[in-house]
C-alpha cells in the first residue's frame, strides 16, 4: 500500500441559512462528515449530482474555505498545525484545474504572465528569463507552441486554454492537483486529448489526482478509487470495479442507470417504451 | 404509432396544408445559411440537405461550431440577423416552403407547427413573469385558448410533463425552479400548441445525469403519445443511441455521414464518425491512451478548400487536400463523405484504409437501410 497523501476526516462545512439575533439556527449541511484517503499516485473520483457537496470538498482540500469540522491531513500533517508561512507553502504543493477554462484564465494577462506568475510568488526561478525558459518547457509539455507565450486567452480554443490552465497548475511543481470537471466544457475530440495529457503527467511527475465530476465515463476510464456523494455526504466507496459492479446502494445504482447506453439496439433509459 | 400518427392527422387543426401521409414531414434541401463578417463570409451551414418523417426522431451530432444549431435556427428563421442570412435552399414542412412565408406567416409556424427548446431554461424563461402567466401568454399568443381555459390547459400541460403540483408551479418563478422542472416547463409551454416538430437544441445539457435520463424518457412517451416528431441536436453520441431513430454527423458546415442509427453505431464509415467513437472514455481503454483527433474544427470563415476534415484526418493522402469528397461515393451504403468509399478516386489506398471499422462486402449488403428509414438522394453540394 502506498503512503496516503492526504486524508481527510469527519470533514464538515455548514453554511448559516438565517441570519438576525433571534433567528431560529439553521444550516445548510453542504458537507456533512466527510473522511476519505488518497494514496500518492493515485486519483480519486468524487462523484455525484449537482449540489451534492463535491466541489465544496474541493475548496476545502485546497484550503480556499474554512470547514466547520473536521481535519485535513497532508502528508501527515493536519492543516490546523500549519501557521503562517508553512500554511501558505501548502498552495505550492496543491494546485487546481476549474471546469471552465474562459472563466479560469485572467483575459488581461498573457500566457507568460499567467504561467510565471506562480513562480514568481513561490520564488522558483532565479530571473525572469529563466522563468520564461521554464514556462515554455512547460507550455510544450502540454502541447502548445512556445509561440502561445506571447498570446492572450481569448485568441485560443476551449481544449488550448485548458492545456494553459493546466500548465499554470504545473507551473510550481505540485504533488497533488484538484481537477473540478475540468473536461466538462470540452467537446469529446479535445476532451480525449485533455485525458490523455492528465494520465500521461501523472504516470510521469507522480502526481496525486481528486478527480470532481459528474461524467462516469471518465471516472471509469482515469479513477482508481471513487467516493459518491449524495447531499453533502459519501454514500460509497470503492475501487472503479466494485462501484460499478457491484455497487449496494441505491443512489449510485440510479446514477448508473441514467448514464446513456452507446448501443442503439440495446436501449437503456426508456425500459417500458416500445 | 402508426394509428396514433393518424389520429392526430385526423384530429389536430391544419395550420399548413396537409399533404399525403407518404411524403415526409420536414424536408430541407441544400441548405445554406451564411453570416457576414469582419473577417469574410462564414459559410456556417454548407448545403444541408435532410427529412423528418412523422413520429421520428432525427438526431444531428456534432462539435460546437460545427454548424448544428445554426441548422435549427434556420428551420425556424431565427438566425441573428443582419449578420446572418439564408442564402438558399428550400425548407418543406407538409410539402410546403417556409421560406416564402412572410413575417406574419413565419410567426404563426412558430410555437405551433414547430416548436423549440434551448440548451439553458433559465435563459428561455423571462424572469419577471410566473410560469402561469408565460404558458397563458404562449397559447393566446396562436389563439389555441384564453383566459382561465388556458389557465386549465396549462395544468394539464404541467402534468403531462410529469410535475406533480401543477397549480404550484403556475405561480412560481423560474428561478424558484430547478432546472430540471425549469426544462419541464419549457417543453409544457413547447407542447402547448400541439406541434407536429419539436426542435430539441441540446436540451439536457446543462442538467445532471439523472435528471437527463428523466427528460429523454419523457421526451420519448410524450413523442409515442402525440406522434409528435423531433429533431435532436446533440454533441453527446449516448443520446442519440437512446433517442434516434436516424442520425446526421455534422462536421465544418455540412454532413459528414447520414445513416439510420443502428447502422452508424454498428459500422461507422466516415474517419471523423470514427474518431468520435474511438475517443470516448471507456473502462476498457483504462492504461492506454484514448484514441485522439489531433487539432481542433477549422476556422468557419476558412474551411479546407477540399476535403475540411483532411487536416485532421489519419487516413489522409494527396488527393484529400485536392479534391473535395462526394457526399455519398458508390462505394459507401449511406451517405459518408471520404474519398475512401469512392472508385473513381484510383489513388485511394488499399492498405491502411479503417479496415477494422470498414464492412466488407457482405456486411455491406446486409446493412442496407430498409424501406421504411429511406436515406436521402445524393445531393451534390
Amino acid at each position: 500500500m502506498a503512503d496516503t497523501l492526504l486524508a481527510v476526516r469527519n470533514l464538515k462545512k455548514y453554511f448559516p441559512l438565517r441570519k438576525g439575533l433571534f433567528a431560529p439556527r439553521a444550516y445548510n449541511k453542504a458537507v456533512d462528515d466527510v473522511s476519505f484517503e488518497i494514496p500518492k499516485g493515485s486519483t480519486l473520483a468524487l462523484v455525484g449530482e449537482s449540489g451534492s457537496g463535491k466541489s465544496t470538498v474541493g475548496l476545502m482540500v485546497l484550503d480556499l474555505l474554512e470547514p466547520t469540522g473536521g481535519d485535513i491531513l497532508y502528508n501527515g500533517q493536519s492543516f490546523a498545525e500549519r501557521k503562517g508561512k508553512d500554511r501558505l507553502a501548502l498552495r505550492r504543493e496543491m494546485q487546481v484545474v476549474f471546469q471552465d477554462p474562459y472563466a479560469s484564465l485572467n483575459a488581461r494577462m498573457n500566457v507568460r504572465e499567467t504561467v510565471t506568475e506562480g513562480m514568481v510568488v513561490h520564488r522558483i526561478g532565479a530571473n525572469a528569463a529563466e522563468r520564461e525558459e521554464r514556462a515554455a518547457a512547460l507550455l510544450q509539455q502540454v502541447g502548445l507552441p512556445p509561440s502561445a507565450l506571447d498570446r492572450y486567452p481569448h485568441e485560443f480554443s476551449g481544449g488550448q486554454r485548458q492545456r494553459i490552465a493546466i500548465a499554470r497548475a504545473l507551473s510550481v511543481e505540485p504533488s497533488f492537483i484538484v481537477l473540478d470537471e475540468p473536461t466538462s466544457a470540452l467537446d469529446v475530440s479535445v476532451q480525449s486529448q485533455i485525458l490523455n495529457l492528465l494520465r500521461r503527467l501523472q504516470r510521469d511527475k507522480g502526481l496525486t489526482y481528486l478527480f470532481i465530476t459528474h461524467n462516469l465515463g471518465v471516472v471509469e476510464y482515469l479513477a482508481d478509487a471513487v467516493a459518491v456523494m449524495e447531499a453533502g455526504r459519501i454514500v460509497e466507496r470503492g475501487t472503479v470495479d466494485e462501484i460499478f459492479d457491484h455497487t449496494r446502494e441505491e443512489y449510485t445504482k440510479n446514477l448508473l442507470r441514467s448514464i446513456p447506453s452507446l448501443d442503439p439496439e440495446n436501449r437503456k433509459l426508456l425500459l417500458n417504451a416500445d | 404509432m402508426r394509428c396514433e400518427t393518424l389520429l392526430i392527422l385526423a384530429c389536430g387543426v391544419p395550420k399548413l396544408a396537409e399533404s399525403n401521409s407518404s411524403t415526409p414531414l420536414l424536408q430541407v434541401e441544400n441548405l445554406h445559411t451564411f453570416f457576414d463578417t469582419p473577417r469574410g463570409t462564414v459559410r456556417a451551414v454548407d448545403g444541408v440537405s435532410f427529412t423528418i418523417n412523422k413520429g421520428e426522431t432525427l438526431a444531428i451530432v456534432g462539435e460546437s461550431g460545427c454548424g448544428k444549431s445554426m441548422t435549427a435556427l434556420s428551420l425556424l428563421q431565427l438566425v441573428p440577423e443582419p449578420a446572418g442570412y439564408i442564402e438558399s435552399g428550400r425548407i418543406l414542412f407538409n410539402g410546403k416552403d417556409l421560406l416564402d412565408l412572410t413575417w406574419d406567416q413565419m410567426r404563426e409556424v412558430r410555437g405551433s407547427d414547430v416548436a423549440m427548446i434551448f440548451q439553458e431554461p433559465m435563459t428561455s424563461l423571462n424572469p419577471t413573469f410566473t410560469i402561469g402567466w408565460q404558458m397563458v401568454e404562449a397559447m393566446e399568443i396562436h389563439d389555441t385558448t384564453t383566459g382561465q381555459q388556458a389557465r386549465k390547459r396549462a395544468e394539464e400541460l404541467l402534468s403531462l410533463v410529469d410535475i406533480g403540483n401543477p397549480a404550484q408551479v403556475m405561480r412560481q418563478y423560474p428561478h424558484e425552479l430547478s432546472g430540471g422542472m425549469r426544462q419541464r416547463v419549457m417543453i409544457a409551454m413547447a407542447l402547448s400548441n400541439s406541434p407536429k416538430l419539436l426542435i430539441a437544441d441540446e436540451p439536457t445539457t446543462a442538467l445532471d445525469v439523472t435528471v437527463q435520463a428523466q427528460i429523454l424518457g419523457l421526451m420519448r412517451k410524450l413523442q409515442q403519445e402525440m406522434g409528435m416528431s423531433i429533431l435532436l441536436i446533440t454533441h453527446d453520441l449516448g443520446i442519440v443511441a437512446e433517442m434516434a431513430n436516424r442520425v446526421a454527423v455534422m462536421y465544418a458546415g455540412h454532413f459528414v455521414e447520414y445513416a439510420t442509427t443502428r447502422d452508424l453505431f454498428r459500422t461507422p464509415l466516415h474517419p471523423y464518425t470514427q474518431g468520435l467513437f474511438a475517443s470516448l472514455p471507456a473502462r476498457a481503454r483504462r492504461g492506454q491512451d484514448l484514441a485522439v483527433l489531433e487539432g481542433t474544427v477549422p476556422d468557419a470563415a476558412n474551411w479546407p478548400p477540399a476535403c475540411r476534415f483532411e487536416p485532421r484526418c489519419p487516413y489522409r493522402w494527396d488527393t484529400c487536400a485536392k479534391v473535395p469528397p462526394k457526399y455519398h461515393p458508390a462505394d459507401a451504403v449511406w451517405p459518408s463523405r471520404c474519398h475512401l468509399y469512392d472508385p473513381e478516386i484510383t489513388d485511394r489506398p488499399r492498405v491502411g484504409a479503417p479496415r477494422g471499422k470498414v464492412p466488407s462486402g457482405s456486411e455491406l449488403q446486409s446493412a442496407e437501410p430498409k424501406a421504411e428509414t429511406p436515406l436521402p438522394e445524393q445531393v451534390a453540394s
